[in-house]
């Protein structure tokens, strides 16, 4: 289309914020010098998906961008690319998205609540040619061509796991879509069902008819009440165009869906224990083989894959198993949806291909850590899985890499973390998430995560001794070998990698009873440096608990039985004049 | 609406791929809801009305930038297509007024702009 304007500038300081306005001043003055204002509007960014590279410009509609900036560039730029449409090479920056966009391709930019938005791009396509062109045989080799493997966070090749029900025998089969997403931080299957359900209901319909299943039910947890309706409306949609139903699309092929409410148990992801909350019975899981490929639901093969792998399998086959493979690494093809949050500027829900390394996603998507503190480690897998350290930031993700590392690639959520979170309290956190978690069937799970939560307790309030570390080690490799499902048996994980990466930290709680980042209350002490203590009282003024007494004449003191070390004191002085030690 | 066929499939893709030459959408997910995308939801499906506008204002998925929700993006005929995030009650009624009728563009509430 064509612009009102001759050129639009946007500008944005990626270093500072409040750089940016008087940049923007200085640019409009030198514009209406010129007497160009009519032709050129100017316009501060909130955000220009470029970051720590100063002063930048982006110029439209020619899509150029100028980084680190200074006052005297202005004048070439106005004269040379604005007025002559000349670039300046030595200001040009060229900047590549680092994101793609497969599974959330629709999110965000169709309606979800009506099938001719999903439809018009695209959707459904996939499924004709399956329907049409292809039997199921041809799906596991296109599906196998393509790579794809599970991404709950196993990483179990779908292929395979579609082969094995297919190749059972049996009166009726079903698909499962678990889309139970409990890891704390995490929200990629929620942000897919309610941007885009369809491409969810399209995959099962796929899976359905390769194995050979005419019933399928998504097992939503009530937690996400809009998700629900969301995928509600889309089966009423669906089965109103006759896309579900009987003889689909013309076809003689018949599926339908039901949605299942998970009732908040973490363990009901667990894909035995959701088997048997869809059966009605209690949340838990039994041991495994027979896998439930072979036996699952009601005694039949069941396939039960993730949102996230559903909603690849579409695009999968309306472009083709090849394509797929040709974006990510040798053992792991596609993107991975990642709910980046934590310590990062920008929290959000991002896709990138497999291969990309850590640092490319905190620093050049996320923006860099909050306040531009230091970066720590950064958390993936959730209560499953680990921390991986600064120092491995440029590990490429996918499967394989993240398991040498001692965490997993999970569902997808990546905590950031800087010098102001403690690894064993990150530990305490998950530890605790899995007792209130673990289903109580088998006792290395029962007992073994309240033991650990235990010691970890111990150690975060200075009580411990280096021998408990010893002790809580063994904990955490008994639970390891001997629970019976995969929350068992992951559970020690945080404890293993923050142990792994962090004992230093460890043993600084249990030897010098001290906590570095100040998060353990039982190891700090708030105490005023009256050397550095203007009296200014606003310390006292925003204690919670009247703490702090005095006045200007006598000085300020903490009175450390009142205390309840919130930090409040610590934040609001602007003279550093208070002590944490 | 009658059951379709694989022919009927694709024509209702070629008949729905015709859009709208302007329009807006606004992230209505569960994060855009909380942060309250349904206020300027509302404030931009009233303003187009009472303006006799000729803009289609839709809803849409997250489109993934949570630090900036509520997200709106504006596509209006001579202006590029932009996102705008943390767009309250106030920045809603600016989009229709300075983006929509005023072609021009918001200080301070860019996140994203759409190369052509």
């Amino acid at each position: 289309m064509g612009f009102k304007y001759k050129k639009i500038v946007l500008l944005k300081d990626t270093d500072m914020d409040k750089g940016t306005k008087e940049f923007y001043k200085i640019f409009l003055e030198a514009l209406r010098a010129k007497n160009l204002q009519e032709e050129v509007q100017v316009v501060r960014a909130a955000d220009i998906g470029i970051y720590k590279k100063g002063i930048v410009i982006k110029i439209l509609p020619d899509n150029l961008i100028y980084t680190n900036l200074k006052k005297e560039n202005i004048e070439d730029i106005i004269e040379k690319t604005i007025k002559k449409n000349k670039l300046i090479k030595e200001l040009l920056f060229e900047n590549e998205d680092k994101q793609l966009r497969i599974v959330l391709r629709n999110c965000g930019v169709i309606d979800p609540e009506n099938i001719n938005d999903y439809i018009a791009s695209e959707g459904y396509q996939g499924l004709k040619k399956v329907l049409f062109k292809y039997n199921p045989e041809k799906v596991v080799d296109e599906l196998k061509l393509s790579g794809l493997r599970g991404r709950g966070g196993g990483g179990f090749p779908t292929w395979m796991k579609w082969n094995f029900a297919k190749g059972v025998e049996a009166d009726q089969k079903y698909i499962i879509c678990n889309a139970d997403e409990g890891d704390p931080g995490a929200y990629m299957d929620r942000s897919v069902l309610e941007g885009d359900p369809h491409s969810v209901i399209e995959g099962m319909i796929i899976a359905g008819f390769t194995i050979g299943a005419n019933e399928g039910y998504l097992y939503i947890r009530a937690e996400y009440p809009l998700a629900i309706e969301r995928i509600k409306i889309a089966l009423e949609q669906a089965r109103e165009y006759g896309l579900l139903g009987k003889k689909i699309l013309g076809s003689g092929f018949d599926f339908d869906l039901e949605i299942r409410l998970g009732a908040g148990a973490f363990v009901c992801g667990e894909e035995t224990a959701l088997i048997a909350s869809i059966e009605g019975k209690r949340g838990c899981p039994v041991p495994r083989p027979p896998y439930p490929s072979i036996k699952g639901l009601w005694g039949k093969p069941t396939v039960i894959n993730n949102v996230e792998t559903l909603a690849n399998i579409p695009v999968i086959f309306n472009k083709g198993g090849k394509w797929f493979s040709g974006i990510g690494t040798e053992n792991a093809k596609g993107t991975k949806v990642f709910a980046l949050t934590g310590k990062v500027k920008n929290s959000s829900l991002i896709e990138v291909p497999m291969g990309i390394t850590i640092r490319e996603i905190v620093f050049d998507i996320g923006g860099g850590v909050i306040d531009d503190r230091e970066i720590k480690a950064v958390q993936t897998g959730g209560p499953s899985g680990g921390v991986i350290p600064a120092d491995y930031l440029d590990t490429k993700v996918d499967y394989e890499n993240l398991t040498k590392l001692g965490s997993i690639m999970g569902s997808g959520g990546m905590i950031v973390m800087d010098d102001t979170d403690c690894m064993v309290d990150i530990a305490q956190f998950y530890m605790g998430f899995c007792v209130d978690e673990s289903c109580g069937k088998c006792s290395p799970c029962r007992i073994g995560t309240y033991q650990m939560l235990g010691y970890l307790k111990k150690i975060t309030e200075g009580k411990a001794t280096e021998e408990d570390i010893q002790k809580l080690e063994r904990i955490c490799f008994a639970t390891q070998k001997a629970s019976l499902c995969g929350l068992g048996q992951t559970a020690p994980n945080p404890i293993l990698s923050t142990l792994r990466y962090f004992r230093d930290e460890y043993l600084e709680h249990v030897n010098d009873k001290k906590c570095r980042a100040g998060k353990c209350i039982d190891l700090i002490q708030y105490k005023i440096d009256q050397d550095k203590c203007k009296r200014c009282s606003i310390c006292a003024r925003n204690c919670p608990v009247n703490a702090i007494s005095g006045d200007f004449k006598e000085g300020l003191v903490i009175d450390q039985a009142k205390c309840i070390k919130c930090g409040k004191c610590f934040e609001v002085c602007k003279f550093n004049a208070i002590k944490r030690g | 609406m009658p059951k379709l066929t694989k022919e009927q499939l694709d024509n209702l893709m070629k008949s729905s791929q015709k859009k709208k030459n302007q329009w807006i959408k606004v992230g209505m997910s569960t994060c855009g809801i909380a942060a309250g995308a349904d206020k300027a939801l509302k404030v931009l499906k009233e303003e187009v009305k009472k303006r006799g506008l000729d803009v289609a204002v839709e809803q849409c998925g997250c489109a993934g930038k949570c630090f900036a929700e509520p997200l709106v993006e504006v596509a209006i005929e001579g202006m590029p297509q932009v996102t705008y995030g943390k767009v309250d009650e106030e920045t809603a009624h600016a989009i229709i007024d300075k983006h929509v009728c005023g072609k021009r563009l918001i200080n301070d509430h860019i996140f994203n702009v759409k190369a052509d």
